[in-house]
């Protein structure tokens, strides 16, 4: 698709009068995949529009990597709503430059569903193109945050914790990590999500179960 | 089943406290606002502190007439008391007798705090109560009040709470079938899915799908909590494919997870192909 296409579909978004409108014309835009498209999908997660939003991030992660300057340069000054969706978004792209924005968010959002695909997040950054220093680095940024989810109250987010932690244990294998010790935070911790006693939703504690048996970690 | 209970904001003043605090706010009897709050806290906290049932039963006998210039109406306390009680669990179980007259209330609302309470708590006694309350059917129990969008009896909390306690009478289950063709579409959300629960027939469950695909949001957000609630494995396609929030699907599928009678999360446990397969979804939701 060429650049006047793509501006055609940005203006059918600024010109939508009707909530389905604008789902459509984001629909639309967002199945472009264009990196033109990112700002206008940026500007649409602020519109309080629950479809168009969720067309809108599937739309930013589709073009990936060239929309990440765009959400964290614009995301700032938004409100509350907007910053929401933009996580997910950072969350399914995996650009490393998002990951203070998801260890915020993990630690410090009031959403629950911000707070689950933070974590989720977490543990898919693509951190095999960092250098290994900076990789081993943001590796134990993500480990630490997810770490500290595993207190969260609500147990979606602790359940996203134990999807992150898994996700995230191939970046913190022994070879990569320079010694087997972030390996063991991060079997520790899937260990305490399966055994606590204190754990309200049997679902959580399953769920890692199955990470560590997929890791290949004995327990039980 | 109403959907959003999970996400219902804090009420009152939602500064964090103690239990301590909590157990002191229920008693202040001159303050409705604070014993409301405190109730709900200690619900919410599922509080174990051997005061709180009893400070519960208390409160839940704290009902007076209405009077909306008053701020927080006496009997919002009660109503979050019944809640609360049916967060408790076993130590709980002694207030239900006082649930029980509670069931027998005047007031609409109260009678749908105690349905909900007693069907949390499995109270068996509360069946032919509940039973006789639904038994005009839809035509009387599920008639609108004229003047209120309410039903004569508060409907939806009647039939759930039949299906949680989980009494599979032929006399149970006939008086709850009229009501899956009852007009509202919530109304039948809930038979069904105290039939599913009582019966494990398919075709209530085939039903609560295939109001998955209604046209108005809070029906389908309904009969998503409804399939969670029955634990209805054969719902798993539907409900990820259903338009509604990845956070309710993923409210119902932690019900698919955790179906009743499944012996599930115990330490060791790991989860057989079925679950996994349900987990995958979750997985893909978060």
């Amino acid at each position: 698709m060429n650049e006047p296409d793509v501006n055609a579909l940005v203006e059918g978004v600024q010109r939508a009068d009707s909530a389905v409108g604008l789902l459509l014309a984001t629909q639309a835009l967002a199945a472009s995949a264009h990196p033109q498209a990112a700002p206008c999908l940026v500007e649409v997660l602020g519109f309080n529009n629950p479809g168009a939003a969720v067309a809108a991030v599937d739309g930013l992660i589709a073009i990936g990597e060239p929309a990440v300057d765009t959400i964290l340069t614009l995301i700032d000054g938004y409100n509350y709503g907007a910053r929401a969706w933009a996580v997910r978004a950072l969350a399914g792209i995996g650009d490393v430059r998002g990951l203070e924005v998801l260890e915020d968010a993990l630690g410090k959002d009031i959403g629950p569903s911000v707070r689950r695909a933070a974590a989720r997040g977490l543990g898919q950054l693509r951190l095999e193109v960092l250098e290994p220093q900076p990789r081993r680095d943001a590796a134990e940024r993500c480990l630490q945050a997810l770490l500290d989810g595993c207190r969260d109250g609500e147990w979606v987010v602790r359940y996203a914790v134990a999807v992150g932690l898994e996700l995230l244990a191939p970046a913190v294998h022994p070879h990569l990590a320079e010694g087997p010790e972030p390996q063991q935070r991060l079997h520790q911790a899937l260990l305490g999500l399966h055994l606590n006693p204190a754990e309200e939703a049997p679902v959580v504690s399953l769920r890692a179960a199955l990470a560590l048996q997929r890791l290949g970690v004995r327990h039980g | 089943m109403a959907a959003g209970a999970a996400d219902q904001p804090i009420p009152g003043n939602g500064d964090p406290i103690s239990e301590e605090e909590a157990l002191r706010r229920i008693r202040l009897t001159d303050d409705p606002s604070a014993q409301y709050y405190a109730a709900w806290w200690l619900g919410r906290n599922r509080s174990s502190h051997p005061e709180a049932v009893p400070l519960l039963q208390e409160a839940l006998r704290q009902r007076r007439p209405r009077d909306p210039g008053a701020g927080v109406e006496e009997n919002a306390v009660a109503r979050n008391a019944a809640r609360a009680l049916g967060k408790l669990g076993v130590p709980a179980r002694a207030a239900i007798p006082d649930l029980l007259a509670t069931l027998e209330d005047d007031d609409h609302g109260l009678r749908e705090a105690a349905a909900h309470a007693l069907g949390d708590l499995q109270a068996v006694d509360a069946v032919e109560p509940l039973r006789r309350r639904l038994a005009s059917g839809p035509a009387v129990a599920g008639a609108q009040q004229p003047g209120t969008p309410r039903l004569q009896e508060p409907c939806e909390a009647l039939l759930e709470a039949l299906g949680q306690i989980g009494v599979a009478e032929p006399a149970v289950l006939a008086v709850i079938e009229p009501f899956v063709v009852h007009e509202r579409p919530l109304i039948r959300s809930a038979a069904c899915r105290a039939l599913l629960q009582l019966t494990a027939e398919p075709r209530w469950g085939d039903q609560l799908v295939a109001l998955l695909q209604h046209q108005q949001l809070h029906v389908r957000r309904a009969a998503l909590m409804d399939l969670g609630a029955a634990g209805w494995r054969e719902a798993l396609e539907p409900i990820a494919a259903t338009l509604a929030e990845n956070s309710l699907k993923l409210i119902a599928l932690r019900g698919l997870v955790e179906q009743p009678g499944r012996e599930s999360g115990s330490a060791g446990a790991v989860p057989d192909a079925a679950t996994v397969a349900v987990l995958d979804v979750m997985d893909a939701l978060l």
